[in-house]
């Protein structure tokens, strides 16, 4: 039956004679394992295509909703993890594979005649993995994929003459943004990978009409061997083996999850996939006017050496000994991707560090500039200055008018003398301008009329004015709520909840571990001690100290991550005044007041959880517990190679 | 060697070998598609049958609804629809018998899902999409629709009214939820 149904199918298609066209060659020299790469390359692509697909069905390419869409995938489908790591990792061992294999080609002398075009179809291929392997990291629209995004539009925008045309084409307009996203989408599911089909079939075509080159050594070249099945056996040993790593990668190295978006955290460094870090360092020896040689001029000179070698190369001399100019530059070529890799992958840029979010000096006129009485105008100010002294926490850590906390210099009359307008301005948006060990956070994030505001109060009291700050019991003000209803109502003694309401945007994001222990450092380390754990003293409070965050309050602790965010984010959010009589230390409301952005707020969330032990990105649907999963097929391949090495012992 | 390996003098024990080789590659090709399909088919099923929580909303103040006329309360809703969090606006229709009794249906139409609306002149619900007619009381009079308007479980707190909101499934006799 079996054979009627394939006799019925080869009388209407060729079955039989596509068959015996794809495996059906003898191979001069037999198989060898150096020839596995290219089957490989196109196994690891048929499943970055298969994962790709699935992918689909939850990841959404919009600015806001990308990052979550591609992390609802990763914890909450069954084997999510495993199919966005299969494509994370499988990314990169396709460039690894098509660097052997392009280097297997070079080192045999593959591509001479008659070749040369298989040879060209294979730099195109080149070309387009490394295009899909830029692409793709962009499409979350994280933290990560943003700044790729920026990094690309603006090396095109330094092509000469063309450079504005390429820049707004690839952004889709004048800036980064939904369009930019859009354009990358299209270009990493759709016109990208239909080329690359494309061209691996022209590619295989030209393979099968010349076979394999076989070995240079005329005597090797005369015992031949079967590609089918010999020869297929080795790639499927090979892929196999590459499957299970790409399994185990899945499994035990998760794909980072590089935070939401935000532009104002400048401390984070953008660095690209491991793949482009060569060419990432190499741009930087390129300034100025010469910068379009390094993002333009070095590409393509090189991708020009690719494209052109079996012409200026055309020698039909195969063995690598007698070719020592090629293989000179072969090593050199090399030496250069792995150095300049290693370089790229340890350099820190000296701009990263300095976290400099940049002084606003704009709008310092508008108070003054007001009309009506001018000294009227300052005095409310001032007071809404007061208020604000209050409510965003100042008084915490500064003393004023004989309240407040210590921790900060007191803001008298003496130390505020002889302070100019922008010179406050900065100390408040950026504190290190000034004092670059100074632990006062960077109220970056207040408009320039609350900024002012603050400082009107402060000019005020240098002045000797009279305004007193708003009562410290005040703000923020307590609202009352029924009991058990609130996030974290049942708390122990330490902490009263101040101006509590519900967790806020940033508490369903999943953070970035290590930007939210950047921040923690910046933000809240004074208070709460180095990595959460000192007890620093808080008199007037009931409990006499901050509470420590490592461990955190129990109640407020939860293996769940996202119930434990919901715990704590209320109290980032809007702050909390701790019980006690007079409490010297506030938790300040660094959402309310928008000294950190939400973003930041997800980062320090996901480091809390982490000094807690739990997991922000935690599984929620794993399908299979990765580890187990691996394990699973570890033992199944194990067990199947197993038994073929017995057969081969009894065989001989 | 050298003459097992050619095509001219294939022997019984290179047959053997050769077979054994497609065996083993047929084997491990299997045992990918596996591993793949697996995760894929998990992946495809995965929301597909989830069920989703019910949830107790605040509908609003009833202390100034006049007895025994239904009301379309409507008040925001936050909802979670995978990773897309977004308020809504939601309805319910509520029908205040006392300062401390309501009756709150589910603004959906048991027939198929459609909204209904409240006509006065009749005392009646009907819904715009197939004639379905109810009576104050929920109860089917007239049209497709198979079983009554489905009530949903409220409280009071003071004058507050709270809801919890749940959908059931359209189109059969028994209210069950989705």
């Amino acid at each position: 039956m079996p054979s009627k149904i394939i006799r019925w199918i080869n009388d209407r298609w060729p079955l039989d004679a596509v068959i015996r066209w794809s495996l059906e060659e003898e191979m001069p020299g037999g198989a060898s394992y150096a020839y596995v790469f290219g089957s490989a390359v196109l196994l690891i692509f048929l499943l970055q295509v298969i994962t790709g697909l699935w992918q689909l069905l939850y990841f959404v390419p919009t600015i806001d909703r990308g990052y979550g869409s591609l992390n609802y995938l990763r914890t909450e489908i069954p084997f999510g993890w495993l199919i966005h790591g299969l494509h994370y990792w499988g990314a990169s061992a396709m460039i690894v594979l098509v660097g052997l294999h392009i280097s297997q080609v070079y080192i045999w002398g593959a591509y001479k005649n008659p070749r040369q075009l298989t040879w060209l179809i294979g730099v195109g291929n080149l070309l387009l993995t490394l295009a899909l392997g830029f692409s793709g990291p962009v499409l979350p629209w994280d933290e990560r994929g943003y700044w790729e995004a920026e990094v690309a539009t603006s090396s095109a925008g330094t092509v000469p003459l063309l450079g504005t045309l390429a820049r707004n084409l690839l952004q889709g307009g004048p800036l980064l943004g939904q369009m930019t996203l859009s354009r990358f989408f299209f270009l990493h599911v759709a016109i990208l990978p239909a080329i690359l089909i494309l061209f691996i079939v022209l590619h295989l075509v030209a393979f099968r009409k010349f076979g394999i080159s076989g070995p240079w050594d005329e005597a090797k070249r005369k015992r031949t061997g079967f590609f089918w099945p010999d020869q297929v056996f080795q790639d499927a040993a090979v892929v196999t083996s590459v499957f299970v790593v790409l399994v185990g990668l899945a499994a035990y190295m998760r794909a980072p999850f590089s935070g939401p978006l935000d532009t104002l955290q400048t401390f984070y460094v953008p660095k690209p996939e491991w793949y482009f870090l060569f060419f990432y360092q190499t741009l930087k020896a390129f300034h100025g006017v010469l910068e379009p040689i390094g993002t333009i001029g070095i590409p393509l000179i090189v991708t020009l050496l690719f494209v052109f070698l079996p012409f200026y190369d055309p020698s039909p001399e195969r063995n690598p000994g007698r070719r020592p100019v090629a293989m000179i530059c072969f090593f050199i070529f090399i030496a250069w991707v792995i150095t300049m890799a290693f370089v790229g992958y340890y350099s820190n840029p000296a701009a990263s560090i300095a976290g400099n979010s940049g002084p606003a000096t704009a709008g310092i006129q508008t108070v003054s500039s007001s009309p009506g009485d001018p000294s009227a105008q300052i005095l409310t100010a001032a007071k809404r200055g007061s208020q604000l002294v209050n409510s965003l926490g100042c008084i915490a850590c500064h003393r004023v008018n004989g309240r407040g906390g210590t921790l900060g210099p007191e803001l008298t009359g003496a130390i505020l003398k002889g302070k100019s307008r922008p010179w406050l301005i900065t100390q408040i948006r950026n504190p290190k301008a000034h004092f670059p060990n100074s632990i006062m956070p960077a109220f970056s994030s207040l408009t320039n009329q609350q900024v002012n505001d603050v400082v009107d109060f402060l000019l005020n009291i240098s002045q000797g004015g009279k305004v007193s700050p708003a009562p410290i019991t005040k703000a923020p003000p307590p609202t009352p709520k029924p009991a058990g209803t609130a996030p974290g109502a049942a708390l122990s003694a330490a902490v009263v909840t101040g101006s509590q309401g519900p967790p806020g945007p940033a508490s369903f994001v999943i953070g970035n571990v290590e930007l939210g222990e950047y921040l923690f450092k910046q933000n809240c380390e004074q208070c709460h001690g180095v990595g959460g754990k000192d007890k620093v003293p808080n008199p007037g409070s009931t409990d006499g100290t901050v509470p420590p965050l490592n461990p955190i309050d129990s109640t407020l602790s939860n293996k769940n991550a996202q119930t434990f965010v919901n715990n704590i984010d209320p109290y980032i959010q809007h702050g909390s005044i701790p019980a006690g009589l007079n409490p010297v230390l506030h938790m300040l409301p660094f959402g309310d007041s928008k000294s950190l952005t939400q973003q930041m707020i997800t980062n320090v969330e996901a480091y809390v959880l982490h000094l807690n032990g739990v997991d922000r990105a935690q599984l929620i649907h794993p399908g299979m517990e990765p580890h187990l999963f691996f394990w699973l097929v570890v033992i199944a391949f194990g067990v199947v190679l197993g038994g073929f090495w017995f057969w081969k012992g009894g065989a001989r | 060697m050298e003459l097992v390996e050619s095509r001219r003098f294939v022997t019984p024990e290179s047959t053997s070998r050769r077979d054994f080789l497609k065996l083993m590659v047929g084997v491990l090709s299997a045992l990918v598609a596996a591993a793949v399909a697996v995760p894929l088919i998990g992946a495809i099923i995965g929301p597909s049958f989830r069920t989703k929580k019910s949830q107790w909303v605040k509908a609003g103040d009833i202390s100034s609804l006049a007895i025994e006329q239904p009301v379309n309360l409507k008040f925001p809703f936050k909802t979670q629809d995978a990773y897309v969090r977004e308020t809504v606006t939601q309805d319910v229709w509520v029908i205040k018998h006392s300062s401390s009794e309501v009756t709150v249906f589910s603004p959906i139409c048991p027939h198929l899902g459609c909204h209904y609306n409240w006509h006065p002149d009749g005392n009646e619900f009907i819904c715009p999409c197939h004639g379905s007619v109810y009576a104050l009381t929920g109860k089917v009079l007239g049209g497709p629709a198979p079983r009554p308007l489905d009530t949903l479980p409220w409280k009071l707190e003071k004058d507050q009214l709270f809801v919890e909101w749940e959908t059931f499934k359209v189109g059969i006799p028994q209210k069950i939820r989705t």
